[in-house]
């Protein structure tokens, strides 16, 4: 693949809320998050694609749970350590489930490399880059894509 | 162009200007003569000098310049202060006819573009001239002319001034040259003769009139006419001119209003602008406050036309359009503020015993509240980006407003009547769907609104006997009422569920109910009460009462029954019955239809009525009222009832029903809600497409809730709905099956119980079913549906509760009941959307999260997963 527009690589530039899924890092802008809470029960609703966990009571509100590790097609575990980081997209609130949420950080556009066509677990449409620093491989995540609605609608018909 | 008009034959020319007018009025048949302002009180003028109308001290009686002032008077509002108006009007009177001519010449010499009174003067002075002289043509041009100049004290900037002017010095120049050239032209004498001016009088006066218009105009006249970025402004003038030429033709009086007409033309153009400097947060409060004055005012003047002599209801509407010309005019909305100033004028007029409030001033009147409300609509959608656009009808009501308020009382009423009424079928047909649309903007601005705003309008519509106490009321709501933001009720909303929650998280502590500590256990129960009275009062913030939703249906009432030519009562009981905010927007439109149906195909028409022996008034009844934890909304007509004969052949017909299959009243009158199902011979504006009835009983189950049809041949129906209190609460069956937790609905519960192992059999070896009291139920299992593993799987086991209506009974199997409980019900979050079998969530008293179950659409679900085996278990039964 070749090397995109300078545009599109300075607008990757920014801060990142790392966090892991199995030892994979994933990045995710900070500014889409709007916040990180603990586990809390999650309430299981039929009949929604496989990667819905369900829904959860966040102050009053409900919002649904995307478990991340049955998105992208990894086992799903519940681990210590797992966490839900709250995202806003297009007005929604939606969680999504992680294993281990690890820090917020500023990558620049010389660490980012666009994403291979293969090799990873995860599906490169989802991918804004890689960030390589500190000998750590960070996947950048375009968390809208991840989560739109069209594609949760999507699937909800193949299901 | 007006090169071209200018010298047309009179003929033609007199065609062009009735055109010309048509194509402005579309009062196509506007009369050129309507009053001779001679005869017309001089209702306009606000000036305490009444010496205008008389003699001066020569003995000539002067032409009453009344005319050109009331003209002018009236659009007071678009250009300068009316005082120094009434003071030229005043000045000019008192010299004397001599003094105008040579004021003419003198002012025209030092003439000011920018000074609007000087222009004024000149105007007044080219009035009377064009009245005065006998040569049409003449005439015609010195009108022209003193159109122009007017244009040119209206005009916005000074290209559209000079240009006005330079137009107006043209046509000075036509008119001299056909005094010239016309021998015999006279002065017309009004009284006697002793003026004396001749023809070359004039002519001097003309020369020094066009002499300060400077060439260099002209020109840019002639650019103007070519320019098409400019065609548009000449296109306009020259229409004025086409008006001013017909109005001296007519000198006989009734120019002036014409020329207000004209005006009122020229300033549609700018009817509706923004102003640059806009305040944006203030004008969206103008224009929800706006909103609530038209409420009432539309309240307000329903009531006056059952009793016209309602002092207190005209003053209502008085303060309402007062109040919105005002504030439109601190806003910068000249448009809105201009059109309010004349609907304004009309209603002071009826306030002063001027005009009897009846027929079309009571259509007007509303229709002019319709077109406020549809400018504001307008506004909005233009800060809110859109465009900002003049309503259609804006200008035809404009003048038919300016007219019926300029008409003579007692002289010219049945003139206007006849001429408003003529304008009201030719120009603006009434839409049957306008002011149902013009709710639907209202709605959807509703939704937009706060709580406190409906409270606002509650108390805006509560007429108040006492007038003195009317007038204080808008002070006093302002200290009463603060508007909020629904998202933050919502949130508040929201918070106080939750803090109920931990409140009974606290509350069921161990270590409290263990009672070692009774002091602490006493200031829980305190805390707990407080919550509790807390969760009241803001779930009560959400009602609010269905008195507005009325008020609309009034309004539909007065105008379908107006259209469909039937006399029509309408009786509302209950208005003060309150309802969910949110509910209020969507029960509106099932009631609307409602409402359609019953005047279009329930009422007869008068003729009819008489026939049978009923009085020619048809009754509408809207009767609101609470029912336990229901609302129930009436709609009764004493009209046809349904006809269960063609219900049913036309069911049949259709397919719908068999052929020999017998239903009872209310089986067959429950088919008028299939959709596309009409009864109708012939489609009508109002109602008879068949869409409607199926869409209403949509809409209230939507709400979860029912409507019921009660009907007696000759004798009138009765629908009914019923509807939940509020959509937030909801009481709820809390289940179990397996590890997972459902709501049921409890008014989808018929009964619950556990089943004998005798009265379960499978039919077909495919479907499962019980039979209770000789009944047989097809079984619904849950955790079959819902995938659930550890789910009690024998019927026996668990508990199975009835749900559905009365021929579609189903069992739905679940392991055991929790309890029933009050859930504030949720939208199931994020980008779910709809999840087949669950209408929602709720947060249970855990501060988890429970799905409430959709019984309908679970019993969908479960026949599409094996196929219709239930239906053909019962047929086999």
């Amino acid at each position: 693949m070749t090397a995109p527009a300078s545009e599109h690589t300075i607008s990757r530039a920014g801060k990142y809320l790392s966090f892991f899924l199995d030892s994979e890092e994933y990045g995710v802008e900070i500014l889409k998050v709007q916040e990180i809470i603990g586990m809390l029960p999650i309430t299981r609703v039929p009949r929604v694609p496989h990667f819905v966990r369900g829904v959860i009571n966040l102050r009053g509100k409900v919002i649904s749970i995307v478990d991340l590790r049955a998105k992208f097609g990894m086992p799903s575990v519940d681990a210590v350590e797992s966490c839900i980081i709250v995202v806003q997209l297009q007005g929604v609130h939606l969680g999504v489930l992680v294993d281990r949420v690890s820090e917020v950080k500023a990558i620049g556009i010389e660490e980012i490399a666009d994403p291979p066509s293969f090799g990873t677990e995860v599906d490169t449409e989802f991918l804004l880059g890689i960030a390589k620093g500190a000998g750590r491989v960070t996947l950048l995540l375009d968390i809208d894509r991840v989560l739109t609605a069209a594609e949760v609608l999507d699937l909800k018909q193949l299901s | 162009m007006w090169h071209a008009l200018k010298y047309l034959p009179l003929e033609p020319t007199l065609q062009n200007a009735h055109a010309s007018l048509a194509r402005h009025q579309p009062f196509g048949q506007l009369p050129l003569s309507v009053t001779d302002p001679r005869s017309m009180p001089r209702k306009k003028s606000r000036t305490p000098d009444s010496s205008s109308t008389q003699p001066d001290d020569a003995g000539v009686p002067v032409p009453p310049d009344t005319a050109a002032g009331a003209g002018y008077d009236v659009d007071s509002s678009l250009a300068d202060s009316p005082a120094a108006r009434s003071d030229t009007a005043v000045d000019m009177s008192d010299h004397g006819e001599q003094f105008v001519i040579d004021d003419v010449a003198t002012l025209l010499v030092q003439l000011e573009v920018a000074d609007t009174t000087e222009l004024e003067r000149v105007r007044a002075a080219l009035m009377r001239l064009a009245r005065e002289t006998d040569d049409l043509d003449a005439a015609f041009a010195l009108g022209g002319a003193a159109t122009q100049v007017a244009a040119a004290a209206a005009g916005e900037d000074e290209v559209i001034r000079a240009a006005s002017l330079a137009r107006a010095n043209r046509l000075l120049e036509d008119a001299m040259s056909r005094l010239d050239s016309a021998a015999s032209a006279t002065v017309r004498s009004t009284g006697e003769a002793a003026s004396g001016r001749t023809v070359p009088a004039q002519r001097s006066t003309l020369d020094s009139v066009i002499s300060p218009l400077p060439d260099g105009e002209l020109d840019l006249m002639a650019a103007m006419a070519e320019d098409p970025a400019w065609a548009e402004v000449a296109e306009e003038l020259a229409a004025e001119e086409l008006v001013a030429q017909a109005v001296a033709m007519h000198r006989s009086g009734d120019w002036p209003v014409i020329s207000e007409d004209s005006r009122a033309v020229a300033a549609q153009s700018d009817a509706l602008v923004l102003p640059d400097d806009i305040d944006v947060d203030l004008l969206r409060d103008f224009i929800a406050e706006s909103r609530d004055w038209i409420d009432g005012a539309e309240a307000a003047l329903l009531a006056l036309e059952h009793d016209p002599d309602d002092e207190e209801s005209i003053n209502t509407v008085f303060r309402a359009f007062h109040t919105i010309k005002g504030t439109a005019g601190f806003m910068g909305l000249s448009g809105i503020s201009n059109f309010a100033h004349h609907a304004e004028s009309l209603l002071s007029r009826v306030r002063d015993r001027e005009i009897a409030f009846e027929g079309n001033c009571a259509n007007l009147s509303l229709r002019a509240t319709d077109m406020l409300a549809t400018m504001l609509v307008s506004v909005e959608e233009a800060l809110d980006g859109g465009s900002l656009e003049v309503p259609e009808e804006h200008d035809a009501l404009m003048q038919a407003l300016i007219r019926l308020e300029q008409g003579d009382v007692a002289g010219s009423l049945a003139a206007l009547e006849g001429s408003a009424s003529g304008s009201e079928h030719d120009a603006t047909p009434v839409d049957p769907r306008s002011s149902d649309r013009l709710q639907g903007e209202q709605r959807q601005d509703d939704q937009r609104q706060d709580d406190q705003r409906q409270g606002d309008r509650r108390q805006g519509d509560r007429r108040q006997g006492d007038r003195r106490q009317g007038e204080r009321r808008q002070d006093g709501d302002a200290e009463r009422s603060v508007r909020v933001r629904t998202e933050r009720l919502d949130r508040l909303i929201d918070m106080v569920g939750e803090l109920v929650i931990a409140q009974s998280m606290i509350s069921q502590d161990p270590s409290l109910l263990s009672g070692r500590d009774q002091v602490l256990g006493v200031k829980v129960a305190h805390a707990a009460k407080l919550v509790r009275d807390l969760q009241d009062l803001t779930m009560s913030m959400r009602m609010v009462p269905l008195k507005p939703t009325f008020q609309k249906l009034a309004r539909l009432v007065r105008d379908l029954a107006q259209k469909a030519g039937k006399q029509v009562e309408l009786v509302t009981e209950g208005e003060e019955t309150e309802i969910d905010r949110n509910m209020v927007d969507i029960v509106g439109d099932p009631l609307v239809h409602m409402v359609r149906n019953a005047i279009d195909h329930g009422l007869e028409t008068p003729a009819e009525r008489l026939a049978v022996g009923k009085s020619a008034t048809g009754t509408l009844r809207l009767r609101a009222y609470h029912a336990g934890a229901n609302v129930c909304v009436d709609l009764e007509d004493d009209g046809r009832g349904l006809n269960r004969t063609k219900i049913l052949d036309r069911a049949r017909e259709r397919g719908l029903v068999a052929n020999d299959k017998h239903l009872s009243d209310s089986e067959a009158f429950e088919l008028i809600f299939a959709p596309g199902f009409s009864t109708a011979d012939a489609v009508t504006d109002l109602s008879g497409r068949g869409v409607g009835m199926d869409v209403v009983k949509r809409n209230v189950e939507s709400l979860r809730g029912r409507i019921d049809i009660a009907s007696e041949a000759g004798q009138g129906s009765t629908f009914s709905i019923r509807l939940p209190l509020t959509l937030a609460i909801t009481d709820g069956m809390l289940v179990r099956v397996g590890g997972e937790r459902y709501i049921v609905p409890t008014t989808a519960i018929h009964m619950s119980f556990r089943p004998e192992r005798s009265t379960l059999s499978t039919v077909n070896g495919r479907g499962e079913v019980v039979l209770l009291r000789d009944e047989l139920m097809p079984i619904i299992r849950v955790h079959r549906l819902f995938d659930i593993q550890g789910a009690v799987a024998d019927p026996a086991e668990g508990i199975l509760m009835i749900v559905g209506d009365q021929e579609k009974r189903t069992a739905i199997l679940v392991d055991e009941l929790l309890g029933q409980h009050q859930l504030v019900v949720k939208s199931l979050g994020g980008n779910l959307g709809v999840v087949p079998g669950v209408s929602g969530a709720a947060i249970l008293g855990d501060g988890r999260v429970g799905l409430i179950l959709d019984v309908v659409g679970l019993v969908a679900l479960a026949r599409a997963r094996c196929g219709d085996s239930s239906d053909s278990e019962r047929n086999a039964a």
